[in-house]
């Protein structure tokens, strides 16, 4: 300091022991500040830093229980992961992969000579058979051949793909007038599609997540009034008031009938009310799993059930509704057969009424 | 008494009623010093981050005018990409329709008889009509591909479908698209098979045309659209004169009447939350509300929307043909028919929906402050969905082509149910 301004002559009187302390103050304060910095940078790095701050909405651990909420008991994050959709190989097998997708979500479409009614394989088995307990096709792979009491014989996968195609989509309203022949392609295609789905899973074991899981018993019987209530609460806004589904402006069904000509008949699965019951709490209302209680679930799944479906494949030259009832349906529970509101469940439709392709001006059924 | 000691509880002789001078404390310098760094750092991350985004917008606008330059003959591997993207959630991947709601593309007498050229009208002005295919009756209401395509694109498209499904020689070229459009682009979609039976030579006998009916209060309505009322501003004044809205107004057109008067009486009641849309909605009658819904669900207008919001438009695809069943969503399609063309009454149409728009209402779904969706579904969705995921399926659906006008005999039909319910709902 050569050039001695008055001002850098120390002010007179002040003690020493506090000269210097700005500049050290100044050098803490930028130093600490820069450490801030880091620290705080390296915090956001590792991923130590909460979710509010950073913005990131959803974290692993969220996604998990996202997954885990979906599922219904929390146990859906162990459950097997079959691949994605784009692991599909780009060779004959994934052709045949493929076209066995597009059966599985468009069966009308690309079985339309198989099908009776206005459902997919897709409508029960959700995102493409892949959603445990909504009877994934991963799950039920692995565990045919066996032996079924249904029709008390060792069933193949096709053999009870062809069950699926007879019950659940009414093969006999539809053009040909039955499910696929065996050996036809549909049930190869169909097959690859869920052996390629079911990938890494060991053979003769039912794996967790398969069929519709189980459901408690409800607290009271089902009844048909409290479920009539429950179904106009949660729904009607998709399957329409009167349970025949929904269709867009060109006549597509976007929502399954639930009953009537149009649906599955008395031979399917579905129509038992303990079976439909579990479906209904695992997966109804779509995206909103468990939204219904135990006794809900069993309460609307008897209103659904009771309601007049085409009839049972089986029940054909002079078996009537009380023989088919004593044979095929005296074990299970559901309506076949009884009366309900005075009206007998089981006759089925005469074929005029239950054409496969709907009719072009109906409307979307709201 | 002055040697009595002091009394403890009176102040200090030498108290001065002021604060002596403290220094700020080192650490909250530091604090600020490490905003100030920060803040810096975030400048110039961004800045650089929008001078890399202009480049490759630059780059990829360059690169697709060599192309447009050089593509002579459509391409038609693009062109069977674009139909996988544009065509196949309704007609199917290889061109085979759904029994019943859309006519096969593949082995289709009416592309045969037309070719590539008659494609072009179609794709470009889309169908509002019945109209046979192959011999089967179809509804026939196709979306207009002309504002969300551009000539290459439909072109090749056109030329995939006639040469590609069908066994076609003939492909139509990007210039020959861009006269078409010049003819035809602005025009209403064809009128059902009647109205294309004026472009396509021979074809097949084909059902009658509807006379739309124009209804006796049009001309009421037009001008509560056009120039309001004393007491409410006019809706086109947001939602635009072809009711396609901008950024967070929704597009308005082809929305089913019951949906658009449902909300139109929920913002009446409070139960939908938008200042301008209450006293909208408070200075209209329930006919009012009524007429204005028929009057937008009927109408058919060119797509206002494009991707926005740098979205994953791959992800957004996903979310909206597959959904993600990890987190709990399903399909955006499963509920809002294929291609996102809506199921009246409750499911709207998202198709070409204003992307901005739709980020903002699912935010505002999972955030609570919307919450008039039938059960709640909505709400639930727009949890489960992160911020990039809702920008991802606002950009995709943004990138659709709008859904076709609703059919006037049906929107009679459904007057009768428009709901004016009193009670909550939701």
């Amino acid at each position: 300091m050569s050039n001695k301004h008055p001002s850098d002559i120390p002010p007179r009187g002040e003690t020493k022991s506090s000269r210097g302390q700005t500049v050290l103050r100044a050098i803490l304060a930028v130093g600490g500040g820069l450490v801030l910095v880091v620290l705080g940078s390296l915090l956001v790095d590792f991923g130590l830093a909460p979710s509010w701050l950073t913005g990131a909405t959803r974290d692993q651990s969220e996604a998990e229980t996202a997954a885990a909420q979906s599922g219904g008991d929390g146990k859906q994050a162990a459950l097997f992961q079959p691949p994605a959709e784009s692991t599909i190989p780009d060779d004959d097998f994934g052709k045949s992969v493929r076209r066995g997708m597009a059966i599985f979500n468009d069966t009308g479409t690309n079985a339309h000579d198989y099908v009776g009614n206005d459902l997919s394989c897709s409508n029960c088995h959700l995102d493409a058979g892949r959603q445990a307990y909504s009877a994934p096709m991963w799950a039920a792979y692995p565990v045919y051949p066996k032996y079924r009491g249904k029709n008390k014989m060792v069933n193949t996968m096709e053999d009870r793909i062809k069950g699926c195609f007879t019950y659940s989509m009414n093969a006999q309203g539809s053009p040909s007038g039955g499910p696929p022949p065996y050996g036809s392609d549909v049930y190869r295609d169909l097959q690859a599609y869920f052996f390629w789905m079911s990938k890494g899973l060991p053979t003769g074991e039912k794996p967790e997540g398969a069929g519709f899981g189980k459901i408690d018993k409800p607290a009271q019987e089902p009844s048909r009034q409290r479920g009539e209530e429950v179904f106009a609460q949660n729904c009607a806004v998709c399957h329409g008031a009167d349970g025949q589904g929904q269709k867009d402006i060109n006549g597509k069904v976007v929502f399954p009938p639930l009953w009537g000509p149009h649906s599955f008949n008395w031979g399917a699965g579905m129509h038992k009310v303990d079976a439909a019951a579990a479906f209904i709490k695992h997966n109804m209302p779509l995206s909103e799993p468990n939204k219904l209680s135990v006794q809900e679930a069993w309460d609307v799944a008897a209103f659904v059930d009771s309601h007049p479906r085409p009839n049972d494949p089986r029940q054909i030259g002079d078996v009537t509704v009380k023989d088919a009832f004593d044979k095929w349906h005296h074990k299970h529970q559901g309506f076949y057969g009884k009366e309900v509101d005075g009206e007998l469940m089981g006759p089925g439709y005469s074929s005029g009424e239950q054409a496969s392709v709907p009719a072009q001006n109906e409307n979307s059924g709201g | 008494m002055t040697d009595k000691k002091p009394d403890p509880r009176r102040p200090d002789e030498n108290f001065e009623p002021f604060e002596e001078t403290r220094r700020i404390p080192w650490p909250v310098y530091s604090i600020a010093i490490a905003l100030a760094i920060w803040g810096v750092i975030m400048l110039v991350q961004t800045s650089t981050a929008v001078q890399v985004a202009d480049k490759t917008q630059e780059e990829v606008a360059k690169e697709d005018s060599t192309k447009l330059a050089q593509a002579a003959a459509p391409d038609l591997d693009a062109g069977k990409t674009l139909f996988a993207d544009n065509c196949a959630t309704c007609h199917g991947d290889a061109g085979e329709g759904v029994a019943g709601a859309f006519p096969p593309l593949h082995g289709s007498d009416v592309v045969k008889l037309g070719g590539a050229k008659a494609v072009t009208h179609i794709g470009m002005r889309g169908i509002g009509g019945k109209l046979n295919v192959n011999g089967d009756g179809y509804e026939g209401q196709m979306p207009a591909f002309g504002s969300v395509l551009s000539d290459t694109e439909i072109s090749e498209i056109a030329s995939y479908v006639a040469t590609g499904l069908n066994d076609d020689a003939k492909t139509i070229s990007a210039p020959e698209v861009a006269d078409i459009r010049k003819v035809a682009g602005d025009k209403d979609p064809f009128d059902g098979g009647a109205g294309l039976a004026g472009l396509i030579n021979d074809l097949p006998a084909q059902p009658n045309s509807e006379a739309a009916d124009q209804g006796a209060d049009s001309e009421r309505v037009a001008q509560l659209v056009g120039q309001g009322t004393d007491t409410v501003w006019a809706c086109a004044s947001c939602h635009g004169d072809k009711g396609e809205g901008i950024e967070t107004v929704p597009r308005l057109a082809g929305l089913p009447a019951p949906y658009l008067a449902k909300q139109l009486h929920d913002f009446q009641r409070g139960t939908r939350f938008n200042d301008s849309m209450a006293y909208v909605a408070k200075g209209l009658s329930d006919r009012e509300i009524g007429e204005l819904a028929n009057y937008y669900a009927s109408m058919s207008s060119p797509s206002g929307a494009k991707p926005a919001l740098q979205g994953d438009l791959k992800r957004g695809a996903q979310l909206a043909k597959q959904g993600d069943w990890s987190i709990g969503v399903p399909a955006c399609f499963t509920c809002h028919g294929p291609s996102g063309v809506g199921v009246a009454p409750n499911f709207p149409g998202i198709a070409a929906q204003q992307p901005s728009y739709v980020a903002h209402q699912l935010a505002m779904w999972a955030g609570g402050a919307r919450h008039n969706s039938p059960l709640g579904l909505m709400a639930g969705i727009g949890k489960a969905l992160n911020d990039s995921d809702r920008r991802a399926v606002a950009d995709y659906l943004a990138s659709l082509a709008p859904m076709p006008a609703m059919d006037k005999t049906e929107l009679a039909a459904m007057e009768s149910n428009i709901p004016v319910r009193e009670g909550v709902d939701q």
